[in-house]
């Protein structure tokens, strides 16, 4: 009975998504499939709207729309380019030296935007003619683009790590922003070094020194943009306030530079920006729905609980689950945006490694750094999508160029999932 | 043709009223929080209530514009083929049966089962079951919308996708 209901579950989802139905209404139809096999159609459809319309109860899951809203005021507001400025007098003058302004500037509005596809847009949009006139190959500069743009999911404040403690069942939201400095911090680094060493090879220019007094002047330019990750993390983990609130903090604190300080972004301009805002949302929400009626299925189905069996009946040591279920992972990935992705593995995995002893805040850094590859692959990789739009160019061509970025995500990922410490050292500094 | 659009832009309005609400009636709790020393009790409950709002109202929205994240190999690779048309329709109709089977019928039994329990929420104190109509209202959108691009595809028109 059990095997029908798997079986209905994954081969109707797979079909519904390769027919190209969208993600959400894929796991939605697939879900209310998979009840129909055993439970009666009333209250089959009742169910699944009430996970529906419960999934998306969550004062914590309201940081998220915030967050986007405060990455549209910054798109608009004169942020980006200010934060290109300031890497730009710090690294510009290293060989290779763009392809460093990119990743840095990538990091620093990741961060404060939380959304991997603002920053791809925002910088891309900027850095790709740049590099491209300097001399840069335009594969190479979107390749770098788009990894580089996957590093803000894991530098906080990051809406992935919301949803994940919303499917983990409230795991600390500051304890895994803490979290994710190192790793990603790592990720950034890691993807300067292949930056730096292609550079090197085809003689990439080099940039010229900027002056110390030029470098100071770009700092206090970016300063505004930078102190606002100062507010929101110091706030959070100081625990002066929620998440939630932190995000409503950051768009005030962003509507109140790009429209009174930096004087870019017009009243009128605000309700596009809102309505974009809005869509954005929705499309999460319309996942998350879903996607908590899929795992409530998957538990009624015992599907947890089976697949835990199973992989422990591969193997009872930590290491060799971990591999196991990165790899699913990755795969998983080439073919499930993020969000959904949390939303439906997290209630599975997550059993089988804390009873195996890994802290639930390491795994969910694990997580999305893993997912993160999957973001920049073809078929699915929404961050490699608006890459490649932002710099008009094939995703074929780009293909070549990411491959060493690969690697060198796949290396920090192996590194992140055997060193705990890089995760959890901060936060237990703070005590979380 | 025109319904269309009257449905459009009074939907645009409505949801950037409820996200600007949403952000002022947030703002305002921290500043009662902080400022007032005295939490409001009522603003916890209503943003939930709007982010459920507007998502839900935002999901129909972005079902009639073709924003939702899809994997589009294969109706890209049909496309302005025969083929290609029939699957667009074919999706169409399975987003339309959604809307209908779990938001619509699942929706309004929802806020049936929640009136007849006269549940109230915890704060406001408003029936939870008026909260939940937005479920078959934002199914009524989907399916409205769903029909609409179905029609516009069976008669040889492109939906035009548009980025968030």
């Amino acid at each position: 009975m059990e095997y029908l209901e798997i079986i209905v579950l994954v081969v109707s989802f797979l079909v519904l998504l390769i027919i190209g139905v969208p993600i959400a209404y894929s796991i939605g139809i697939s879900v209310i499939l998979t009840m129909l096999v055993s439970i009666a159609p009333e209250a089959a459809v009742t169910t699944l709207a009430q996970r529906i319309a419960t999934g998306l109860d969550s004062f914590a899951l309201l940081a998220i729309p915030f967050f986007v809203l405060a990455g549209q005021l910054m798109n608009r507001g004169g942020i980006a380019e200010r934060l290109i400025n300031f890497a730009k007098g710090l690294l510009g003058s290293l060989p290779g030296g763009l392809a460093y302004v990119n990743i840095l500037a990538s990091m620093l509005f990741g961060a404060i935007s939380g959304s991997a596809a603002a920053a791809a847009s925002a910088i891309g949009g900027i850095m790709n003619p740049r590099m491209v006139k300097e001399g840069y190959s335009k594969p190479f500069s979107a390749s770098i683009n788009i990894t580089a743009a996957t590093t803000g999911l894991i530098i906080p404040p990051s809406n992935i790590l919301i949803v994940y403690s919303l499917a983990s069942g409230g795991v600390s939201i500051s304890a895994l922003f803490l979290a994710g400095y190192i790793p990603g911090t790592l990720l950034g680094l890691s993807l300067m070094i292949v930056a730096g060493v292609v550079s090197y090879r085809k003689k990439y220019p080099v940039g010229e020194r900027t002056p110390f007094k030029v470098v100071f002047k770009q700092f206090l330019d970016a300063l505004p943009s930078l102190f606002l990750l100062v507010v929101v993390i110091g706030g959070i983990v100081a625990g002066i306030f929620t998440a939630t609130e932190a995000s409503a903090i950051a768009v005030l604190y962003t509507l109140i530079l790009s429209m009174g300080v930096y004087k870019q972004v017009k009243v009128k301009d605000l309700p596009a920006i809102l309505m974009s805002t809005v869509s954005m949302t929705a499309i999460i929400m319309l996942l998350i729905g879903t996607s908590m009626g899929m795992s409530w299925v998957m538990s009624y189905a015992n599907i947890p609980q089976q697949v835990s069996a199973s992989l422990l009946g591969l193997s009872d040591n930590i290491f060799v689950i971990l591999i196991i279920i990165n790899f699913i992972l990755l795969f998983v990935g080439i073919f499930m945006d993020m969000t959904p992705a949390v939303l439906i593995f997290t209630p599975i995995f997550l059993p089988v490694v804390t009873a195996m002893g890994v802290d639930p805040v390491h795994f969910g850094i694990v997580m999305v750094l893993n997912l993160c590859i999957g973001l920049c692959t073809p078929p699915v990789g929404s961050v490699l999508f608006i890459g490649c739009s932002v710099a008009k160019i094939s995703i074929a061509k780009v293909i070549k160029p990411l491959i060493p970025l690969f690697i060198v995500m796949m290396l920090v990922l192996v590194i992140v999932t055997y060193i705990p410490e890089l995760s959890l050292w901060l936060p237990s500094l703070f005590g979380l | 043709m025109k319904l269309r659009s009257i449905i459009d832009k009074t939907l645009y309005w409505v949801l950037v009223s409820l996200m600007a609400l949403m952000v002022i009636n947030v703002l305002w709790q921290v500043a009662s929080r902080f400022l007032l020393q005295s939490p409001s009790s009522f603003t916890d409950e209503l943003s939930r209530f709007l982010l459920m709002w507007v998502g839900l109202l935002g999901a129909g929205y972005a079902t009639g514009n073709k924003m939702h994240l899809a994997i589009d190999l294969l109706p890209n690779h049909l496309q302005g083929k025969t083929s290609g048309t029939r699957l667009n329709m074919l999706v169409n109709i399975l987003v339309a049966l959604f809307a209908i089977l779990v938001l619509i019928w699942g929706g309004a039994n929802l806020v049936y089962i929640t009136l007849v329990l006269e549940q109230p929420s915890a704060a406001l104190g408003i029936p939870l079951g008026y909260v939940y109509t937005v479920i078959p209202l934002s199914g009524v959108l989907t399916l409205y919308y769903s029909i609409h691009n179905l029609i516009l595809e069976a008669k040889g028109q492109v939906v035009s996708t548009n980025d968030a």
